[in-house]
């Protein structure tokens, strides 16, 4: 009896001390998930263990009768992506509205590839809006320039643990936090299973290295006269550093040293040898194979869906959402295009992005970031700071980051993996665990300002150069890594 | 001691009353210059500080790292850096190959299609219509249509080829070193030759038809008519047309940077795309100064040239 009252009251009293620890806590959300367990078992285990409040949460950080005005400028989805998409981005600023009625919005979506620029120039003229949801890649840049606020999870009620490291790291400059991953994502590798068996290959099985990449493209090419790999190089497009990095991390490049453990931003990796193999496996699918669309000098991955939905391309670097979009453009096909999109949206598989000759494997860590602009940036001068939070607080909850994320990327905040919408994702979006899966290869870009023209240029510009044969894969690499010598030397 | 020449005193006397003269010239059409003062103040604002702005941000570098207010002066480094790279040299190269080709290809279209309109015929207002359409349809829309023309694996001009037997496999236009120049150049034309076939219509409208009648009964061919009695009344025209389409070439930015970029590697690249690539690509807004500065020099430069001899023929005259 004693006993039982004992444990009885040390029971309560855990009780009370885990409700007092989880008041005082920064996060609402408890514990973030273990990455360390990360598989796509344990992604699924954990999908809809957790039940979150976002408007009651939010409201703690901002009240919802706050009256403001917030400007905000995010990366838009676009026209292509899946209409659950655009339903859950409307959905969004109706929750916003429904949360913060007093708040006055003025959000502008602009496309990935347009946003720095435009962000870039309003800076220059301090017409720059409130609140920034920013690729990945440009964060450093306008950190360093010292253009943003100081901004960390734990200003909105989150834990910085309950956001991917990687991710983390790409917010902070001179070890200040300047913003909050909303979203984080890693790609995978999706092939047709009807064109490879046609060719030879075994259909459910990816290529395992980078090397088979290029044998099965050529393979393809010259069983099928079709174009195997989705090469992307066209410059000013994240897309190509996207499909690139991942095969120039594999072989043991880079452009720094930013594939290694402790990255420190000084060495030039792009004019090894390991660098010069991968730029010499595209070159081998390119010119010598011509295994790889000829138009891929001047496409952006966009134009490689239509080539592979009417069965015109094998392999491509993709989103998970690619599979919806796939489904979408069958739909919207008419007669005998119907079939044989049906067909390739049936034949679509999704494996691990392969390695290099090491057994190496990666993938571009992406995703995107908020931000809150210094007010003598912004047009009118002055940040709505409650405003800016209460959006920060909404976007970054693992409600909405996952629900804004839904087909393209995975949850910034990993609560979000948590919650019965991820549970749903899972069931509904065929490959995700493959994509998901890949987030622990996932390396970020170098996080210093350079960032953007190394990759959006730089990069782009060595394979233009070798692929056209303008210069030798040797001379192209040493081209781009004297190049980007220069620019991290302030040249 | 100073002493004077006969001329200098008579220079000093004439001076005075002709300064006055000036003055009092001035003071005359007072109400003319108000006239124009609002738009010369608004030029000064919208043209003047942005030229000022342009010359004294090329003395500076912009790193990535640092906000344009902390830019680091440099004096004419920049001027240096960029007239010793070879890419400079490749790119006005490409310019001038861009501009001469467009403007005189676009020119002789133009002017064939004037020629061709200028006569009675059926159909003249419908096919003269039709030929105005690439002028009217945005840039930016006739690139994208082009651009998948184009296409190197999926275009249309391309699959057409391989259709008529012309070639074995889809051609590749605008992702070669060697057609990418050349293809866009086709593209402009298309777009431009309009441009000057109205102009050429209207200069055609200025020729007599008498003298031309008078010629043909002299027994003059077409030819002669055409060479000696038409395209000397088109002088006029012709000068402001070519001038105007290579201001306009040499400015152009839509048509290269949306089909290409510049690329492949840099083989359809103009001074306009590198300077756009440098101020909001890469961020050297310095460099890109100093590289409109030096557009400006060279384009003035053509200009002046240009237009004295434009107007050699009337300064002539008022010598006699």
């Amino acid at each position: 009896m004693t006993r039982l009252k004992l444990s009885r009251a040390i029971g309560h009293g855990t009780a009370v001390v885990a409700l007092l620890g989880s008041l005082t806590s920064t996060s609402a959300f408890g514990a973030s998930v273990d990455v360390s367990k990360w598989s796509p078992e344990y992604v699924r285990s954990i999908a809809g263990t957790e039940e979150v409040d976002t408007v009651g949460h939010c409201n703690s950080i901002v009240p919802t009768d706050y009256k403001g005005k917030l400007t905000m400028w995010y990366q838009a989805i676009a026209e292509s992506d899946p209409q659950i998409m655009h339903q859950n981005y409307d959905e969004f600023w109706a929750a916003f509205k429904a949360a913060y009625p007093n708040i006055e919005l003025d959000a502008q979506g602009i496309t990935y590839n347009d946003l720095l620029d435009k962000l870039r120039t309003a800076l220059l003229g301090n017409a720059a809006p409130m609140v920034v949801r920013l690729q990945i890649l440009g964060g450093a840049e306008f950190a360093s320039k010292g253009y943003l606020e100081p901004l960390k999870p734990e200003d909105v009620g989150y834990s910085s643990d309950d956001f991917w490291t990687g991710a983390m790291k790409s917010v902070k400059w001179d070890g200040v936090d300047y913003g909050i991953p909303t979203n984080n994502e890693t790609m995978a590798f999706i092939w047709n299973a009807d064109i490879f068996q046609r060719a030879g290959l075994d259909p459910e099985k990816a290529p395992a290295t980078w090397d088979d990449v290029v044998a099965y493209s050529k393979q393809i090419h010259d069983t099928l006269g079709i174009s195997g790999y989705g090469l992307v190089a066209k410059p000013n497009a994240g897309n190509t550093p996207y499909r690139f990095m991942p095969q120039l991390w594999a072989y043991g490049g880079g452009t720094l040293d930013e594939a290694s453990a402790e990255p420190k931003y000084q060495d030039v990796w792009l004019n090894s040898a390991e660098s010069k193999r991968a730029l010499q496996a595209s070159y081998d699918m390119y010119v010598r194979d011509k295994s790889v669309p000829a138009s891929a000098l001047t496409n952006t991955q966009a134009e490689n869906q239509a080539p592979f939905i009417s069965g015109q391309l094998a392999m491509m670097i993709a989103h998970p959402s690619e599979y919806a979009r796939m489904q979408d453009l069958a739909s919207k096909a008419t007669g005998a295009d119907k079939a044989v999109a049906d067909e390739v949206v049936s034949n679509m598989r999704y494996g691990l992005i392969p390695t290099g000759p090491t057994g190496k494997r990666a993938v571009v860590f992406g995703g995107s970031n908020i931000h809150v602009i210094k007010s003598e940036y912004v047009d009118g001068g002055k940040v709505d700071e409650m405003a800016a939070k209460a959006m920060v607080c909404m976007w970054t909850s693992p409600e909405w980051s996952l629900k804004l994320a839904w087909s393209a990327s995975n949850p910034g905040n990993l609560g979000g993996f948590k919650t019965k919408w991820m549970k749903e994702r899972l069931d509904s979006i065929k490959f995700l665990d493959v994509t998901t899966s890949m987030l622990p290869n996932g390396i970020p870009f170098p996080v210093i300002p350079e960032a953007p023209e190394i990759m959006n240029i730089i990069i782009p510009d060595m394979l233009q150069n070798a692929l056209t044969g303008a210069m030798t894969v040797d001379q192209a690499a040493e081209d781009a890594a004297q190049k980007v010598k220069d620019l991290v030397g302030g040249m | 001691m100073t002493t004077s020449t006969p001329q200098a005193a008579s220079r000093q006397t004439t001076g005075a009353p002709a300064k006055a003269s000036v003055w009092r010239s001035i003071w005359n059409h007072r109400t003319d210059y108000a006239y124009v003062l609002p738009a010369l103040f608004a030029m000064l604002v919208v043209i003047g500080y942005p030229v000022y702005y342009t010359l004294d941000l090329s003395l500076f570098k912009t790193p990535a790292s640092l906000q344009l207010k902390d830019k680091v002066f440099i004096g004419l480094e920049n001027y240096s850096t960029i007239l010793s790279s070879t890419s400079f040299w490749k790119v006005t190269l490409q310019t001038l190959i861009w501009t001469a080709f467009s403007t005189l290809i676009a020119f002789l279209l133009g002017l064939g299609a004037a020629l061709a309109l200028n006569r009675e015929f059926i159909g003249r207002g419908i096919l003269r219509g039709l030929l105005l359409v690439p002028w009217v349809v945005s840039a930016v829309a006739a690139s994208y249509v082009w651009k998948w023309l184009y296409h190197s694996d999926f275009g249309v001009i391309g699959a057409l080829a391989v259709q008529f037997g012309l070639s074995d496999k889809p051609i590749n236009f605008i992702d070669n070193l060697q057609t990418g120049l050349p293809s866009l150049i086709v593209v402009n034309v298309w777009k431009e030759f309009s441009f000057a076939m109205i102009m050429l219509m209207a200069g055609l409208q200025t020729v007599p038809e008498q003298l031309l009648r008078a010629a043909q009964v002299d027994g003059a061919s077409v030819w002669q008519r055409f060479w000696h009695v038409t395209f000397p009344h088109l002088k006029g025209v012709s000068m402001v047309t070519i001038l105007l389409l290579t201001v306009q070439n040499f400015n152009s930015f839509i048509i290269p940077w949306i089909m290409t970029g510049g690329g492949p590697a840099g083989a359809t690249d103009i001074w306009i795309t590198q300077v756009y690539q440098l101020a909001f690509g890469r961020q050297r807004w310095g460099a890109a100064a100093a590289y409109s500065v030096i557009l400006f020099v060279i384009m003035m430069s053509l200009g002046y040239f240009y237009v004295r001899s434009l107007t050699s023929g009337d300064r002539a005259r008022a010598v006699e």
